[in-house]
Order: C-alpha cells, then sequence, then structure tokens
C-alpha cells in the first residue's frame, strides 16, 4: 500500500504541474497550526508574492498579506475552540495560497464542531448580504459594542477579509462525522477589478479545487505541496516551515532538511529555465509526505530530452552499489579537483542514496517539444 | 596578517579567522547556491596565511547544514590546513550535535581523507 502511495505521486505531479501557467504558483500546507508554523507560512507566501508584483501593487501585497494572516489566526482559532488535539491529528487542516493570472486566492480548511456550523453560517451569510458600505458600519458597530474580546467571535475577522478583498466570502462545510465538519473558506483578490467578483456560490470551480486538493493530501499524507517556481529563497522557507513543523523529531528533521536542499539545488541547477517565470525560478513541484516511518519527497520539473540519459545513466549507477561502494566513491569525488563543481560530479545524487534509505525512483516523462518531465522520489525514515 | 570576518547569513556561515586572539572557526549553516565563489575569498585567505602561519592554530567547524557543494569546499579547507601545518602546529575540531548522524559522518569522512589532526566532538544540545 504504501509503495502504491508513493507510485501515486508520480501519477498526479504532473496533471497538477500542468495547470500552474507562467508566473502563477500555488503552496498548501497540511497540518497543525501554531503560531511558529503560521509566521513561516506567511514569510514564504509574502516572498513569492513580492517576485510577482510590482511596486504599484504595494497595497495589493498588503492585502493578501492581511487576509492571509486572518486567515490563519482563523484557523488556530478554531483550533484552540477545540481541546483535543487528536482531534486535529485525525483531521488535519489545510491552508493554500493560489495565483492564477489576475487572481490571488486563499484558502483554509479546517474542523469545527458540528453544533458552531449553524452560527458560522449565518455570520457568513451576513456578511455576503451587505454592501461595502454596510460592512463598514457594521464593523464600526461590533467594535464600539466592545465585544471583541472573544478572540473575533464576533466575525470581525471574517469582516475585515471581505472588506480588503472587496468580495464575497466563499464557504463550505463538508460533513465528516457525528462530531466534526470541515469548513472551507475562500476569499479571493482579484489584482484589479477587471477580474471580477465571485457570485457567493458555495460551488464555485476555484474552492472546488481546494476541496479536491484537500482530499487528494489526506489519501496521501502529504504534508507540503508546493507548486510553482523554485529558488534559493524558496529553499530556504520551506526549510524553516520544516523545521517548524517537525520540531519533535529532530534527527528526522536534519535528514530531511539534507535531503530537501539536495533535491531543489539540483533543479534550480539543472532545471530547464522558462523564460516566462522572468528568472524568478525553475518552474516544478515538490511534496512533502509521510508513509508509515518514511518521510517521502518528491519532485518534478522540466528538463530538455539531452538531459536525461545523463541523469538516469548518474541515478543508476548510484543506485547500483552497495552504501560502503558509494562512500568510497563520494571519497574520490571529493578529492577530484579537476572537477570543481559539485553538481556535474554527481556528488549530489551520492548524497541523496547515502542520505535516503532506498533507491533513489525516479520516472520520465516525455511532454511536447524535446521537453521531459523529470520525477525524482527519496524517503528518509522517521526516527524519534 | 588581516582579520577575515563573515557574519552569517540565511544560506552562509559565520566565518572567523583572527590570527591575532587565535580564533579561527566556521559555524552555523553552508547552504549557498553558489558555494564556489562563497568559498574563494576563504581558500584565498587560509593560502596567504599558510606562508606565516601562527605557532598553534585550533581550526574550529561547527556546522549545522552542509550542502554537498559545500561539502567539497570545506574539504577544500582542510587540505589547506595541512599546507599550514607545515609550518605550524594546526589542530582542527568538527562539532556535530548528538543526534546528527550526518554531520557526524562527513566529519569522520573528512578525518580519514585528511593529515591533519583532526578531532570530533559531540555536543548535546
Amino acid at each position: 500500500m504504501a509503495q502504491e502511495s508513493g507510485q501515486n505521486l508520480f501519477e498526479i505531479a504532473y496533471p497538477l504541474f500542468q495547470r500552474i501557467h507562467d508566473n502563477d504558483f500555488e503552496y498548501v500546507y497540511r497540518g497543525f497550526f501554531d503560531h511558529s508554523i503560521t509566521k513561516k507560512i506567511l514569510f514564504l507566501a509574502d516572498t513569492n508574492i513580492a517576485k510577482v508584483t510590482n511596486q504599484s501593487q504595494a497595497t495589493l501585497q498588503k492585502r493578501i498579506y492581511y487576509i492571509m494572516v486572518e486567515g490563519l489566526q482563523n484557523i488556530t482559532h478554531h483550533q484552540e475552540e477545540i481541546a483535543n488535539d487528536k482531534d486535529f491529528d485525525k483531521f488535519p487542516g489545510i491552508f493554500a495560497i493560489q495565483k492564477n493570472g489576475g487572481r490571488y486566492y486563499i484558502s483554509t480548511g479546517n474542523i469545527v464542531a458540528n453544533d458552531k456550523i449553524e452560527s458560522l453560517k449565518s455570520k457568513l451569510d451576513v456578511i455576503n448580504s451587505l454592501t461595502p458600505d454596510e460592512l463598514k458600519k457594521f464593523h464600526r458597530e461590533i467594535l464600539s459594542n466592545g465585544n471583541i474580546s472573544d478572540k473575533g467571535g464576533a466575525g470581525l475577522g471574517l469582516i475585515e477579509m471581505s472588506r480588503k478583498s472587496g468580495n464575497k466570502l466563499l464557504y463550505s462545510f463538508e460533513k465528516l462525522d457525528e462530531e466534526f465538519t470541515y469548513f472551507y473558506l475562500q476569499t479571493l483578490i482579484p489584482t484589479d477589478a477587471s477580474y471580477g467578483t465571485p457570485d457567493g456560490n458555495s460551488h464555485h470551480p476555484s474552492l472546488e479545487s481546494v476541496k479536491a486538493l484537500h482530499r487528494q493530501m489526506n489519501t496521501d499524507n502529504i504534508l507540503l505541496y508546493f507548486n510553482g517556481f523554485f529558488n534559493q529563497e524558496n529553499l530556504l522557507s520551506l526549510l524553516a516551515i520544516i523545521k517548524s513543523r517537525m520540531n519533535s523529531m529532530p534527527l528526522t528533521t536534519i535528514k530531511i532538511s539534507n535531503v530537501m536542499v539536495e533535491m531543489l539545488q539540483n533543479i534550480i541547477k539543472h532545471g530547464h529555465k522558462s523564460d516566462a517565470t522572468g528568472g524568478a525560478g525553475i518552474s516544478g513541484v515538490f511534496f512533502l509526505g509521510q508513509m508509515g516511518n518514511e518521510t517521502i519527497l518528491t519532485s518534478g520539473n522540466i528538463i530538455q530530452d539531452a538531459a536525461k540519459d545523463v541523469i538516469t545513466e548518474r541515478l543508476e549507477f548510484v543506485n547500483g552499489m552497495t552504501k560502503d561502494e558509494l562512500s568510497d566513491y563520494y571519497d574520490d569525488i571529493l578529492l577530484d579537483f579537476d572537477t570543481a563543481d559539485a553538481k556535474k560530479t554527481g556528488l549530489g545524487f551520492s548524497d541523496l542514496r547515502i542520505k535516503s534509505d532506498r533507491p533513489l525512483k525516479y520516472k520520465f516523462l516525455p511532454v511536447g517539444d524535446n521537453e521531459q518531465f523529470y520525477l525524482l522520489q527519496t524517503s528518509v525514515k522517521t526516527k524519534k | 596578517m588581516e582579520k577575515f570576518i563573515r557574519e552569517e547569513t540565511e544560506d552562509t556561515p559565520e566565518i572567523i579567522f583572527d590570527p591575532e586572539s587565535g580564533i579561527f572557526k566556521i559555524s552555523k549553516i553552508s547552504v549557498p547556491e553558489n558555494a564556489l565563489d562563497f568559498y574563494r575569498p576563504v581558500l584565498d585567505w587560509i593560502k596567504q596565511y599558510a606562508e606565516e602561519p601562527n605557532v598553534q592554530t585550533q581550526f574550529d567547524f561547527d556546522l549545522e547544514y552542509v550542502n554537498t557543494a559545500s561539502s567539497k569546499q570545506v574539504i577544500q579547507v582542510i587540505l589547506l590546513l595541512q599546507k599550514v601545518a607545515e609550518k605550524g602546529d594546526v589542530r582542527v575540531r568538527w562539532f556535530y550535535e548528538s543526534i546528527d548522524e550526518d554531520m557526524k559522518a562527513l566529519g569522520a569522512r573528512y578525518k580519514k581523507l585528511v593529515s591533519v589532526p583532526f578531532e570530533l566532538i559531540e555536543i548535546d544540545e
């Protein structure tokens, strides 16, 4: 089963990669939310938004940031309401930021107790029924009622999300069991008015796609899904997220971080540069997931046809060696200074194979003009 | 000789080479995209130091993360310390956190490959 699940990522990676174009991206975090994670998610998202917005869009960038903060606080607020952490482990929440052309979508999904649904729904319906002016008035009323002590229980956060985005809030409830329901909330922020607003219909395609993504991530136990451009900055932000996410398992965190650095720097160095991202990085997908006692790291990116044979040869070479042989080989390359660039010698692959607990898995999909979609998967055993 | 100081960044290590106070230390994180460029001045400095080193040089590595591109540069640093050892007494100390078996393994690898006195030191978190 575990084997199949890792294989499954190879199947879903390319369709996901394909749906993201040019300067677009989607980043999804799934799991437990706390202050430290929240801060790092904000940082990652904000750096990426900064890359694709220009100076004149400073207000837009601020608005998106603000809405992300409200959305993340909304999740932690709901988490606090439910005292038992076990329920969150059973039904992990998600936070997603997506950019699709001129539209940004901030989505959250988290469990709420079934008996909270009605009041939540009525708050949202009231907010969605108001005009911008009415919303402003409503906001002021709640503030002056001094009713904000119960952590925005009056819906202040929701009002602000709606006001800042200039849009209705999309929401949806998915019942899980007798106790809990997934509550999905999505805010659309258009980069300018021409990108329109949703009609408040809870079966909006963008919200449905986030729900589908969440289901997929629950099925494959994916903790982090990253689809967009890779560069050193993103890599460092991802490292920080992993460090926070896994702080209960320091040894595993170190291993995963080491492996991730090699995998992603390999993409950054060798991936096929598309002009479309304007130098922001190399487009690719990355998943971090867990299967049984293994952490599975999967990456996918475009390479030129010509690179396929070289990569295959190197991967087969390191996969074909015993760990001792590989270790000797590693020593040789370390001392081989004629090829000064570590990336050209296969040091990265050797390192990945040494640190990973099984042979490196890979796959190539021919995708159009002289290009291949190159998938690589490594695995690190979880140790406490 | 002039000190060589680099403050740590998100992806490059803190470096202190100070012959006067006798502190030689590379620490924190080393995962730059371009390790070659980052380490070039570092290697140049040690090359120069090897001409006229202190009577005793204690050189410390206390690294948390090292990418493979950097690992290849770090071995060059250590090989240069062998040169320093031709004119002075050199001791290398490689610190690693007790839980970090990868950093321990890297230290052990270096120790095996070089002739300069090289000590692996485990530190508890």
